[in-house]
C-alpha cells in the first residue's frame, strides 16, 4: 500500500506519454545548419586544396568544426569521410609540392 | 653600396687564394723570406693596395710575385681587376689605374693582355643560388605548417575541455533536480526508443551542447520536455565569438497540456527586449496579444520585466502573490514565461502559391531561464535553478485551476473566431485557386480516360455520362443561386 503523504502524490502511471523527438520539418528554424555547411565547405576546400595548400588546411579545419557541431544522431561515416578527404588533400598537395607554405603577406 | 661592390672582388680574391696558394707555398718552401723580396716587386700593387686597403687586408701579401713570372702577374692582374656586374661602376678609379698599368707594360713582354681585357667582359658574374627551402634541413621554413598544426591541436584541446565542462554542468543540473522531478513525474527520462515506458533516469545527449529530458506521468499535464541549451564550448570558433558578444547558457522547459488542463488564454511575461521580440515572432502572441507589452511594475514585478496578455483578467489570474514572489526573487534568471492554448511556435514563412492550413496548436507552458554566470558557469550555478523548477510545478497546478469567468470566456472565444476568420480570408484566394486547379485536373484525367478507351461504344457512353454529370452540376448551381436570391428577398 502507498505510504501516507501529506500532499497527494501527483504522479500518475496511467498518464505516461512516450517521448517523441520534435520533428525538424515543422520547425526548420530550430535546426542548426552549421555542421552541414561546414561539411560542404570542407569538401569544396578539399577539392581546391589540390591546387592551393592553404585551401587544404582550411578544409581540415572545416571538417573539425563540422565534427564539433554535429548532432549525436548524425552518421559518423559521413564525418569520417569528410575528415579523411581533407587530410588526403593536405597530404597530396605536399607530395606534389613539398615547398613550405608562404604567408600571403 | 660601394662597400658591397668592393666585397665581391674580395670574395673572389679569397676564392682564388687557395688556388694560387700552392704556388706561393712552393716559393716559400725554398726557404725564402718575404723580406728577401725587393720592394720594387710590390711596386705595381702599391696603388691598388691603397684603394682597397680595408677590404684587401685579408688579401695575402705573398701575392707579390717576382716579375720573372709573367703569367702569375697576369693572373694577379686577373684577380686584381675583377669584372663587375653590369651597371656597377665602383671601380672607376681602380680601372683607370689598371688601364694605366697596362699601358705601362711592354706589349712584347706581356702577351694577350688586350685579349684579357676583352675576356673579362665575357665572363659571367657568379650567381649563388639559395638552396630551396624544402631541401634545407631546417624546420624553421615550415613555420606556417607548424602554426596550422598548433591551431588544430588547440582546437582539439578546446573541444575536449568544452565537451567535458558541458557534460559536468548537465550532470550537476540533473543531480540537483532529480529528486524534485522524480517526486512529481512517473517517468523521468525517456528517449522514445525503448519498448516499454521505463525511466532511463538520465539526460538524452542530443549534441555536445544540448541535453534533453522528457518527464511524463503527472496530473494536470501530458508531459514536460526540459532542454539544457549550453554554449558551444566545444567549438573554438564559438568560444572566440563569445569573447566579443557574451551570452549565457539557457534552460528551456516546455509543458504540454490537455484540453482539460488549461482554459483558453494567452499570456507572457519576460524581459522587455525578449517580449518585444516574441510579440513579433510568435504566431499566437502576435495574433492574440496585440497591445504593447505592459511594464511589470504595475503588477508588483521588477521594472525590467514586461507583460503581454490577451486580457486583463488573465494577468490578474496568473499573477497571484506566490507567482509574483517567485518571479521577483528570480527575475535575473527569467528570460520569458509563455502560457498559451494557441501555441504553434514561431511564425512560419508562407510559401507562395500554397494554401496554408491553420497551424496546429497545442496548449503549452513555455519557460526560458538564463543560467547565472553568463558563460562562466560553474556546477554550483546549476543548483540555483531549483527554485525555478518549483515555480514550473506550481504553474502547472495553477493553470489547471485557473478558469475564466463567463465574460472572459466569451471574449476569448470571439478572439479565436476572429483570428480564424482572418486567416480564412487571407487564404481564400489561394484556396479558390487550389480548388480550381483540382477541378481542372479531374476533368483532364477524365478526358484522358475517355480518349484512351479503344472501344468506340464505351467511349461514347463515357462521354455521355460526363456530359450528364456536368449538366447536373450546372443545375445545382442554378438552384443555389435561386435560393440565395429568395433568401435575400
Amino acid at each position: 500500500m502507498m505510504s501516507f503523504n501529506n500532499v497527494s502524490d501527483p504522479r500518475r502511471q496511467n498518464k505516461i506519454l512516450r517521448y517523441k523527438a520534435p520533428s525538424t520539418e515543422t520547425n526548420p528554424t530550430l535546426e542548426d545548419p552549421t555542421p552541414d555547411y561546414m561539411n560542404l565547405l570542407g569538401m569544396i576546400f578539399s577539392m581546391c586544396g589540390l591546387m592551393l595548400k592553404w585551401c587544404a588546411w582550411i578544409a581540415v579545419y572545416c571538417s573539425f568544426i563540422s565534427f564539433a557541431n554535429s548532432r549525436s544522431s548524425e552518421d559518423t561515416k559521413q564525418m569520417m569521410s569528410s575528415f579523411m578527404l581533407s587530410i588526403s588533400a593536405v597530404v597530396m598537395s605536399y607530395l606534389q609540392n613539398p615547398q613550405p607554405m608562404s604567408p600571403p603577406w | 653600396m660601394r662597400s658591397v661592390h668592393l666585397l665581391v672582388p674580395a670574395l673572389l680574391l679569397l676564392l682564388a687564394f687557395p688556388v694560387s696558394r700552392g704556388r706561393y707555398n712552393d716559393d716559400f718552401d725554398d726557404g725564402e723570406d718575404i723580406a728577401d723580396f725587393d720592394d720594387n716587386d710590390f711596386a705595381e700593387f702599391e696603388d691598388m693596395n691603397d684603394d682597397q686597403a680595408a677590404e684587401a687586408e685579408t688579401a695575402p701579401p705573398p701575392r707579390a710575385s717576382p716579375s720573372s713570372q709573367p703569367e702569375e702577374e697576369e693572373e694577379d692582374e686577373d684577380e686584381a681587376t675583377v669584372e663587375l656586374e653590369d651597371g656597377l661602376d665602383g671601380f672607376e678609379d681602380s680601372e683607370a689605374q689598371d688601364q694605366d698599368m697596362y699601358s705601362k707594360y711592354d706589349q712584347e713582354e706581356f702577351e694577350g693582355i688586350g685579349d684579357m681585357e676583352k675576356g673579362h667582359s665575357m665572363k659571367d658574374p657568379l650567381i649563388i643560388h639559395t638552396v630551396p627551402a624544402h631541401l634545407q634541413n631546417s624546420w624553421e621554413s615550415y613555420y606556417m605548417e607548424i602554426l596550422m598544426v598548433t591551431g588544430l591541436l588547440a582546437y582539439i584541446m578546446n573541444y575536449l575541455i568544452g565537451k567535458n565542462k558541458n557534460s559536468r554542468l548537465a550532470q550537476a543540473w540533473f543531480n540537483s533536480h532529480k529528486e524534485l522531478l522524480e517526486s512529481n513525474f512517473a517517468l523521468v527520462g525517456d528517449d522514445g526508443t525503448s519498448k516499454e515506458a521505463v525511466s532511463t533516469g538520465k539526460l538524452n545527449q542530443e549534441n555536445e551542447h544540448i541535453y534533453n529530458l522528457w518527464c511524463s506521468g503527472r496530473v494536470c499535464c501530458e508531459g514536460m520536455l526540459i532542454q539544457l541549451k549550453f554554449l558551444k564550448r566545444q567549438d573554438l570558433l564559438n568560444v572566440l565569438a563569445r569573447m566579443m558578444r557574451p551570452i549565457g547558457d539557457q534552460v528551456q522547459i516546455k509543458v504540454t497540456l490537455n484540453e482539460d488542463d488549461m482554459d483558453t488564454f494567452v499570456f507572457a511575461v519576460g524581459t522587455k527586449k525578449v517580449m518585444a521580440k516574441l510579440q513579433k515572432e510568435m504566431q499566437d502572441l502576435s495574433e492574440f496579444c496585440g497591445d504593447k507589452p505592459k511594464s511589470g511594475a504595475k503588477f508588483g514585478l521588477p521594472d525590467s520585466l514586461s507583460i503581454l496578455s490577451e486580457m486583463g483578467e488573465v494577468t490578474d489570474g496568473v499573477m497571484d502573490n506566490k507567482m509574483v514572489h517567485y518571479i521577483t526573487n528570480n527575475a535575473e534568471k527569467i528570460e520569458s514565461i509563455h502560457f498559451s492554448d494557441q501555441f504553434s511556435g514561431p511564425k512560419v514563412m508562407q510559401e507562395e502559391g500554397q494554401p496554408l492550413k491553420l497551424p496546429e496548436t497545442k496548449r503549452t507552458l513555455l519557460f526560458t531561464f538564463n543560467v547565472p554566470g553568463m558563460g562562466n558557469t560553474s556546477p554550483k550555478d546549476m543548483e540555483s535553478l531549483l527554485p525555478l523548477m518549483n515555480m514550473v510545478i506550481y504553474s502547472i497546478d495553477k493553470v489547471k485551476k485557473l478558469r475564466l469567468n463567463r465574460e472572459g470566456k466569451m471574449k476569448a472565444d470571439r478572439n479565436r473566431a476572429r483570428v480564424e476568420e482572418n486567416f480564412l480570408k487571407q487564404t481564400h484566394a489561394q484556396r479558390q485557386e487550389a480548388a480550381q486547379t483540382r477541378r481542372e485536373e479531374k476533368k483532364r484525367a477524365e478526358k484522358e480516360r475517355i480518349m484512351s478507351e479503344e472501344d468506340p461504344e464505351r467511349q461514347r457512353r463515357l462521354e455521355e455520362a460526363a456530359q450528364r454529370r456536368e449538366q447536373k452540376k450546372i443545375e445545382k448551381k442554378q438552384m443555389k443561386m435561386k435560393q440565395i436570391k429568395v433568401k435575400a428577398m
